[in-house]
């Protein structure tokens, strides 16, 4: 079944506005949310967007994992041509190493602003962020 | 008035990003040759890795790698830099509720097996889906499940960051030594065996075991810092 | 040569993970070994200097594959003088802060790994020629930054690294996006093969490219206004820290735009964009520079006005006006970071930081005051010290271009630049100093390095032509894209 708005093929596109609505919700608890935790679960949000987005760029259609498992060798020998053959029917692994190292850093700007948060509360014992803006323009 | 003002930017912004994406043809490449294409071929005929990810991760973009690792590394030390509370370095925990018996027996039972799990993916990462990071946070998760069932489990601070350090100068004299037997940092130096083999790709499981230690590691202190940091 | 390229990067890791080990043999040994590799590194960079001078630009392959399939550092005339430069200032700052938490052991570990971590993390946005190892490195970079803001307890600290972090990570969320566009178009992540197939993108995606990494470049390089971290953080962070950002961090943020507009796209109007970019920053910046009072904030002000005239000088394309960009480089980090480290002792006893502090100091600290103001006076342009050449050399070049209204304007700048650096020159020497405040006298390895600071600017000052040769040969380098192409992609075949 096809669904088409904007001439696009929705089932298809679902990845790319799957990806931009996690960005645009991410951003939107970023810039409005008042709560110290809404914010950075927002931060957490918005690189689940954008990994996604990255990795949807990667893929081929029908296309399978790129690994040159036993299973996908099958006792071929392993030349030039029977590599190349079968590497057409894989998904890019670019991507797909891209986003492993942009999931470790967002961890870690999410641990260290989740620390922040801590010390905040513990100074203001509140976790809105309008109690605690103390330094001005 | 702002919350208007901003829902309206992202809608724009949305709809622009939203606008250029989908000029892409999904599931094709826009571009006639890239650098997978010899990713693809030079990881199982020279390198010998079966998972291409892997080689891309570990050897072709092995910078990257470290710079990842350090990041990790920061995010430790600026974690406990900031959270650091003067001589008692760490407080008691804050326990809400204790664990019921379920809880305490069946973990128990689930630790070791998820420290295997893990140990399995970050070794057979140059074979399988998976490697050093995936496993790393598989065993810190299974620390976080004793650590969540027991309110006086308790882990060597000095233990993990030893490991952490260790496995960090692994990585880093591992690439030293690609650059003089090999003439690069991070060049491949060992040899590189049978494709699909347990020992095979040189030095890549090597370090790949080594981040894995480290993940894991470094995972498991965040945790601790984190939860022990109410006087 | 003593080493490779790889090394600025290799080493500092390597010693990084090495220190906690360290620690529990002996805790000098902890202070010792950040010193100990920035001195390498910087005798390292000396050298590859004087060999890029001679023979050309050094291209170093990781991993053993040649760009593009492999990660490659490029260390030309520009890169390695802007590397040797923020190396200077690194092992400067950690002379200074030797003596830091010589209280709590735990707490002056943590420093010297982020400090040193900082600096690597600088030193590696500048020397990598991928977009995205250029991502890691600025993570690296701002997570050292995050934590070493928030390292005082108390005060404002965490609430300016949380300002920063927020405002980090969506910088972060649009280089991720930019790099996605780019290689969904071109299938590659190296600089010099995007230079070369830029042609072969859709204009639209090259365009919202270059927009996001700009936006995402500009947090860090502070362009007006992606810059609102910046004053919170500069003055909340320790002392030498601060000088770190103003003089190595910025730097590194400033030349990531200017190699994405000189060398990677090639989009009409980025020239202009970077002139008007650069005007406002300057003029913001310096008016809320005249109505601060606190000595810190004014002090970060005045440091992003100043990358606003580097952008403008950047902006103005021609070789004289990228050498004076250079220039002005040059001579910020240097008196901008003497200024951050002797204004940190003018104010040390307070914990406001008013300016109103400085009165008086004069007659406690005339050793800090006369380097203080020797800074100040050199940052607005006098002659005969090192800030003047450089001013002058963006005035000639906008002039050259029959940019009056330009000249205009940075000659207004720099009168409000005068007024509120000489209200503090006056308080600290012709007021009375304020009761309450008990001067801290700075420890030896501070003065030696203030001293040494102060003497690069005196000496630059009257021989200007010691670092104008290097600053030729790194001006030419930027603008040649076609020799950065060929130099990084030459190997051409694969190594095996």
């Amino acid at each position: 079944m096809e669904m088409k708005l904007f001439d696009i093929d929705i089932i298809e596109y679902g990845f790319f506005i799957t990806a931009i609505a996690l960005v645009l919700i991410g951003l939107y608890a970023v810039l409005i949310k008042k709560s110290l935790i809404k914010i950075v679960i927002g931060l957490s949000i918005l690189d689940s967007g954008i990994n996604l987005l990255l990795i949807t760029i990667g893929y081929v259609k029908g296309g399978t994992a790129p690994v040159f498992s036993p299973s996908v060798i099958k006792d071929m020998p392993l030349t030039m041509e029977n590599i190349k053959k079968i590497s057409e029917g894989m998904v890019d692994p670019i991507p797909q190493a891209l986003v492993l190292t942009a999931i470790v850093i967002g961890f870690g700007v999410t641990a260290v602003a989740l620390s922040l948060v801590i010390r905040l509360y513990r100074h203001h014992q509140t976790l809105n962020i309008d109690q605690i803006k103390n330094l001005k323009w | 008035m702002k919350r208007i003002l901003v829902i309206a930017l992202l809608v724009v912004f949305g709809i622009y990003l939203a606008q250029a994406l989908f000029m892409l043809e999904f599931g094709q490449q826009f571009f006639e040759s890239g650098v997978k294409d010899l990713y693809l071929t030079a990881s199982p005929l020279k390198l010998k890795v079966a998972n291409t990810v892997t080689a891309i991760v570990v050897n072709f973009r092995g910078f990257d790698t470290l710079g990842e690792v350090t990041v990790l590394f920061l995010a430790t030390t600026s974690m406990a830099s900031i959270l650091y509370k003067g001589r008692h370095k760490l407080g008691k925990r804050t326990v809400l509720f204790s664990a019921s018996n379920i809880v305490t027996t069946g973990s128990k039972f689930l630790f070791p097996a998820i420290i295997l799990l893990g140990a399995y993916v970050f070794i057979h990462g140059h074979l399988t889906p998976g490697g050093g990071f995936q496993g790393g946070t598989i065993v810190a998760t299974g620390f976080l499940l004793m650590l969540l069932a027991y309110s006086d489990y308790k882990v060597s601070h000095i233990v993990l960051s030893v490991v952490e350090s260790f496995a960090g100068i692994t990585f880093a004299t591992i690439g030293l030594f690609g650059l003089v037997y090999g003439g690069s940092f991070l060049e491949n130096f060992l040899p590189t065996g049978i494709l699909n083999n347990l020992v095979s790709g040189g030095v890549i499981p090597i370090i790949y075991i080594a981040v894995g230690l480290k993940v894991g590691a470094e995972l498991t202190g965040l945790i601790y810092i984190a939860l022990n940091e109410k006087d | 040569m003593v080493g490779s390229p790889v090394f600025f990067i290799a080493i500092p890791l390597l010693v990084a993970f090495i220190i906690p080990l360290a620690g529990y043999v002996s805790k000098e040994l902890v202070r010792i070994l950040p010193g100990l590799v920035l001195i390498y590194l910087l005798a390292l960079s000396f050298s590859l200097m004087g060999y890029v001078m001679e023979y050309g630009t050094i291209v170093e392959q990781i991993a053993g594959w040649a760009p593009p399939w492999g990660i490659n550092l490029v260390y030309s005339p520009f890169t390695g003088f802007l590397t040797t430069l923020m190396l200077f200032i690194g092992l400067v700052i950690w002379i200074y802060s030797y003596r830091f938490k010589n209280v709590d052991f735990e707490e002056g570990k943590k420093f010297f790994i982020l400090f040193l971590m900082l600096v690597t993390g600088a030193v590696g946005i500048v020397l990598t020629g991928d977009i995205f190892n250029q991502f890691v490195f600025i993570e690296i970079t701002s997570i050292a930054g995050y934590a070493l803001t928030a390292f005082y307890r108390g005060r404002d600290s965490a609430e300016a690294s949380f300002k920063y972090l927020m405002i980090g990570s969506l910088s972060s969320m649009f280089l991720l996006l930019a790099i996605a566009l780019i290689y969904s178009q071109l299938g590659t992540l190296n600089m010099a093969d995007i230079a070369s197939k830029s042609h072969l993108m859709l204009p639209e995606f090259k365009i919202l490219a270059l927009i996001f990494f700009i936006i995402g470049l500009g947090i860090e390089a502070e362009i007006f206004p992606l810059n609102g971290w910046a004053p919170d953080a500069y003055s909340q962070a320790p002392g030498p820290v601060g000088a770190a950002f103003a003089g190595i961090v910025v730097k590194a943020g400033v030349y990531a735009v200017i190699r994405i507009i000189f060398t990677l796209f090639d989009v009409e109007g980025t020239h202009e964009f970077l002139i008007v970019a650069g005007l406002i920053t300057l003029l913001v910046a310096e008016m809320a520079a005249l109505k601060q009072t606190r000595l810190k904030r004014m002090l970060a002000y005045s440091s992003i006005g100043q990358m606003g005239l580097v952008l403008i000088a950047f902006g103005i394309g021609t070789e004289a006006g990228v050498f004076a960009a250079i220039f002005l480089m040059f001579n910020h980090a240097i008196i901008k970071s003497l200024l951050f480290l002797s204004g940190s002792y003018l104010v040390y006893n307070s914990s406001e930081k008013f300016i109103s502090e400085v009165n008086g100091m004069g007659k406690y600290l005339p050793i800090t005051a006369v380097l203080f103001s020797l800074g100040a006076i050199a940052i607005v342009g006098m002659p005969p010290f090192a800030g003047f050449w450089s001013k002058w050399s963006v005035l000639t070049a906008a002039a050259h271009e029959g940019m009056f209204m330009i000249i205009g304007m940075i000659l207004l700048v720099s009168i409000v630049e005068l007024v509120y650096y000489f209200r503090i020159i006056n308080r600290i020497f012709f007021f009375k100093m304020e009761d309450h405040i008990e001067p801290k006298r700075p420890t030896a390895n501070a003065l030696i390095a203030m001293f040494a600071l102060g003497v690069i600017i005196l000496v630059i000052g009257f021989y200007p032509g010691l670092i104008t040769g290097y600053i030729h040969e790194a001006s030419q380098s930027l603008l040649d894209k076609g020799k950065y192409i060929h130099d990084v992609l030459s190997a051409g075949v694969l190594t095996r």
